[in-house]
């Protein structure tokens, strides 16, 4: 039966369609279960979407079953996607939020997450700090727009070095 | 999917389409702003929030037909008129009149957002998972429109004077996004609605008026009659059945092409 890691090792060279950095640094991946389907295995990927109905899930769904599925031994695999847990922009590894810094897109940091509570209140925390830019670290940045070229983007602007970039949307 | 009883579930799919319906309608309306919003980024921003709403209706309305066998575009454009759950604020054309759409949304985005929060703890887990993730994402567009009302609000005196009028013209039939679909008392009761009414309508008053404060506006809102028969129970203005129309011209054509 092929291992769990052998099917990580390939999940982890698929890219995002729409953003530089692979689907497991973007923390899309909850679990791979692998169990013996006659002499191959059939494999499942539970998998978090990150905007609801973003019409990247189905092109990564099908990457995820050629590739997985190309590799000897499996002989099935099925992409489930899930909402519990929710995906949450805290779940983007060092390396991708690296990724993706480089290529001009921020990561909202660690902490001012998003809470649920009680019958009435949704309290958004925002973080005090500005959004440092991505090319030259000034914080002298502002939002030109909530709304980006896809659902998950804001649009920032760098008074320093006069660049705009991409800031994703803390969910 | 979890099971139901037999009894609560016509009222529990009304409940999820009137959620749906409220979001594909506002969706289209704020979609008929693409390539003419009056900068670029407000055209950007309305093409966005329209792709947010069709999205999470269609979600919804997926979970809607997992139980009664429906597809997402069976519910969405297969209807008649009478089987639709919106409420009458998101079926008035805003006559492409940029204040008018943003005081749509500031009734409209507010309500979503408390409405979502309760169907998060919901019950129906499929549900609750759900509202949960669309609650998140809904933090944008209410962050968005206080923005612009408030922008507005403090602005000229012709900003300030046509945001007013529009606040005031919807104000009146804005209290209707809180009509209970049939049976609502009894979801509410077996926890697949929890929450309260009336504690929501105080919650969804004081969060607009808080808002209309802060752009030095201010909007007569009576209390809900849940007794006046509306949107949540196929009661519909005159403007659904055209603005159907035009949203199913294509669909109608072959209900069951493959896209």
């Amino acid at each position: 039966m092929i291992d769990r890691r052998s099917i990580m090792d390939v999940l982890r060279t698929i890219p995002d369609p729409e953003m530089p950095i692979s689907i497991v640094d973007l923390g899309l991946i909850e679990s791979v279960e692998v169990a013996p389907s006659g002499d191959q295995s059939a494999v499942r990927v539970v998998a978090l979407p990150t905007f609801v109905g973003c019409p990247a899930l189905d092109m990564i769904r099908r990457d995820i079953e050629d590739r997985v599925g190309a590799l000897p031994g499996v002989g099935s695999v099925r992409v489930q996607w899930v909402n519990d847990p929710p995906w949450s922009v805290d779940r983007i590894s060092a390396a991708g939020r690296e990724s993706l810094r480089a290529h001009g897109v921020t990561v909202p940091p660690h902490g001012n997450r998003l809470e649920v509570h009680g019958s009435a209140t949704v309290a958004l925390t925002v973080g005090a700090a500005a959004v440092p830019c991505p090319f030259c670290g000034s914080t002298k940045t502002r939002r030109e727009s909530p709304f980006g070229p896809t659902r998950c983007r804001m649009i920032y602007y760098c008074d320093a070095c006069r660049n705009s970039f991409e800031h994703l949307k803390r969910v | 999917m979890p099971e139901l009883p037999e009894h609560l579930k016509k009222p529990f799919i009304n409940l999820l389409l009137a959620a749906a319906d409220d979001k594909l309608f506002l969706g289209h309306r704020n979609s008929e702003w693409t390539g003419l919003g009056p900068i670029l980024e407000e055209d950007i921003a309305f093409s966005a929030l329209a792709q947010d709403e069709m999205a999470h209706a269609s979600a919804l309305y997926e979970l809607a037909g997992a139980i009664d066998g429906r597809s997402a575009d069976q519910l969405a454009f297969g209807r008649a008129p009478g089987e639709y759950r919106c409420a009458a604020i998101v079926e008035v054309p805003d006559e492409f009149d940029w204040a008018t759409a943003m005081a749509r949304r500031l009734f409209c985005n507010h309500f979503d957002v408390l409405r979502l929060t309760r169907l998060s703890m919901s019950v129906y887990k499929p549900l609750a998972d759900l509202a949960r993730r669309l609650a998140a994402e809904q933090q944008a567009h209410v962050q968005h429109v206080d923005d612009w009302t408030m922008r507005l609000g403090s602005g000229t005196p012709e900003s300030h004077r046509r945001i007013q009028q529009a606040i005031e013209a919807l104000a009146r039939i804005a209290p209707q996004l809180f009509e209970p679909v049939e049976r609502q008392d009894q979801l509410v009761a077996a926890g697949l609605y929890p929450g309260d009414d009336l504690e929501m309508y105080d919650a969804w008053r004081a969060a607009v008026e808080h808002v209309l404060g802060r752009g030095h506006l201010s909007a007569r809102l009576d209390d809900f009659n849940p007794e006046e028969r509306g949107g949540r129970r196929g009661v519909h203005t005159v403007h659904l059945a055209p603005m159907l129309d035009e949203m199913c011209e294509v669909y109608r054509l072959e209900p069951d092409a493959a896209w």
